[in-house]
């Protein structure tokens, strides 16, 4: 049923990602995605992927379920790794010639490559946001983050508290959809068989109500604000209160090892070591 | 002679997921034919479940939903003939209006019947009759109607499909006492014309008194009891152990009990109550 889709796929937890500030987690982000892109030799990779494994294991979320998120970008992976097999150029001899394309061994390591950078972008987005972190928590983060640009006048409490209000409402709004549904289910409905008039039709007496209800629950939300004296961010003051706390300093030092670590790896570990490939 | 059996049902909610709950473990339970019976349980208990199972809403992970002796997903693609069978009234029914007219909205059930239009003029005619919404209202629009209305209009969409059984979850629920009074009032009437069984879930254990021949209770997604009304709610201190009252007259029964009068009989209405006090006091005075 619809509330099988998995979009507030927050997994409520206690692990070090779920505990830390969720302002530190957006930049930790940002910082991993630079990191994934400085990474230009195998070993480097391997030391990412590493980091990346163990991240899972801190968060307590199983592989399966972060495999599941890779579920969507499998066609993209496919076709980024064939374009860079088929067509990327190289010295000396190729591996093979498949009809007129020659495939090099550097095709084959860019595929890879490419491959693993797509896989760890995705897994890092769900895991340090989507999985760990509360909808509400990252909306309050991108606020503090953005507050800056209140400066150039930005009305950023306001647009925050805009996503707030949509999140909350996407599974109030699934349910009510879900409710509407069973209630004319049970007056015959028929929403799975005609051709695709039919179907549009049978839809109105589900869309119909939910529109209705959705307008007066936002009315009643707007009414519950005033009687509460709502009047913007102005001055307001927060519930939650983020403090930058000792595990965000523990995972900004990790990714700081981390990041020098790839660095220093491009730079000295193909000598070192004499194999691999390198970008 | 049951028309309506749940076998060994179970149920679980978001299987596989950190959020799975399970709703139904190991129901068994019949609907007398042509009886009103009502279904009674704390907030969570799993009615709510048990009720979707009974119009195949909800398919049961285990177990069977026998309907006249034959299960409802023999042929899960003919799922919607049962539907018509046992109407189902959901809580807060009012939420299903959409239609044009009172008269139109009525008649949705119908229509997905393939009813003749005298035919669905009729019915709907009939079941606004039964929850006393007159003439003059069809031709409204739902959406201009008073909450009682509306919760009326709606029961009358289920109505008009002359269902066999009748489930209702909390139709009388947030209404006004006359309000209340008046929708079970029709409810029985419509189970007197047409010879239907009739479900009622409630929290109000004055209306499962007063309007149920027995009662079922649920308890922590299992059957907790079952049995004739007042034999239910001469177990009130069980009944409390699950977070359930009995209705406010028994409590006056029992202290007058304690106080010395001996009653018997029908404890839980008020006016078995007032049968059997009067029937004490006269037994007193011939002493």
């Amino acid at each position: 049923m619809i509330s099988d889709i998995t979009l507030g796929q927050y997994f409520p937890g206690t692990s070090i990602l779920h505990k830390m500030d969720p302002r530190v987690k957006i930049l930790l982000t940002v910082a991993y995605i630079v990191a994934i892109f400085l990474c230009k030799y195998v070993l480097t990779y391997a030391l990412m992927l590493l980091f990346t494994a163990w991240l899972v294991l801190a968060s307590g979320i199983s592989f399966k379920t972060i495999l599941r998120s890779l579920r969507p970008i499998v066609i993209i992976l496919i076709i980024t790794a064939l374009i860079n097999v088929l067509f990327t150029g190289g010295e000396g001899e190729p591996l093979f010639v498949l009809w007129k394309i020659r495939v090099y061994e550097a095709g084959l390591w860019r595929a890879l490559f490419m491959a693993l950078r797509v896989v760890m972008l995705v897994a890092a987005g769900s895991l340090f946001l989507t999985y760990t972190t509360s909808p509400i928590a990252l909306t309050d983060a991108i606020e503090a983050l953005l507050s800056p640009l209140r400066l150039i006048r930005v009305p950023v409490h306001e647009f925050a508290m805009m996503m707030t209000i949509a999140l909350r409402f996407i599974p109030i709004l699934i349910e009510e959809a879900e409710k509407i549904m069973n209630a004319q289910k049970s007056r015959g409905a028929d929403l799975s068989t005609g051709g695709p008039v039919k179907r549009i039709k049978g839809l109105v007496p589900i869309i119909v109500p939910l529109f209705i209800s959705a307008f007066q629950r936002a009315m009643d939300l707007a009414t519950a604000m005033e009687c509460r004296c709502y009047r913007g961010g102005k001055g307001r003051t927060k519930l939650r209160r983020y403090r930058v706390g000792w595990r965000d300093l523990v995972m900004v030092l990790l990714m700081t090892g981390v990041t020098l670590g790839i660095v220093l790896g491009n730079r000295h570990l193909p000598a070192l070591v004499g194999w691999g490939y390198s970008l | 002679m049951n028309i309506l059996e749940l076998k060994n049902i179970s149920y679980t909610y978001g299987r596989g997921t950190p959020f799975m709950v399970k709703a139904l473990d190991g129901v068994s339970v019949g609907f007398e034919r042509g009886k009103i019976t009502g279904l009674i349980g704390h907030t969570g208990s799993g009615k709510s479940t048990l009720v979707q199972m009974l119009n195949g809403l909800l398919k049961p992970d285990s177990g069977q939903v026998l309907l006249d002796g034959r299960d409802i997903w023999e042929k899960p693609k003919e799922i919607r003939s049962v539907r018509f069978r046992v109407g189902l009234v959901m809580q807060y029914p009012e939420y299903q209006l959409f239609d044009d007219t009172v008269e139109a909205d009525i008649g949705y059930a119908l229509r997905n019947m393939g009813k003749s239009p005298d035919e669905i003029a009729r019915r709907v005619r009939d079941a606004a009759a039964f929850v006393g919404i007159g003439e003059d209202l069809l031709s409204k629009s739902p959406f201009d109607l008073s909450g009682g209305q509306k919760r009326r209009v709606a029961i009358a969409g289920v109505l008009a499909m002359e269902p066999e059984v009748l489930v209702l979850d909390e139709p009388a629920a947030g209404l006004d006492p006359r309000g209340r009074k008046e929708i079970l009032g029709g409810l029985c009437r419509y189970r007197d014309t047409h010879g239907a069984t009739v479900i009622l879930v409630s929290h109000s254990m004055e209306d499962m008194a007063t309007y149920c021949v027995r009662v079922v209770v649920m308890s922590d997604a299992r059957l907790f009891a079952e049995g004739k009304t007042g034999e239910v709610f001469a177990r009130a201190r069980e009944l409390a152990s699950v977070g359930l009252d009995t209705p406010r007259v028994s409590h006056i029964a029992e202290a007058l009990i304690a106080a010395g009068v001996p009653l018997t009989g029908e404890l839980y209405t008020v006016e078995g109550l007032e049968r059997a006090f009067l029937a004490a006091m006269r037994g007193e005075g011939k002493q």
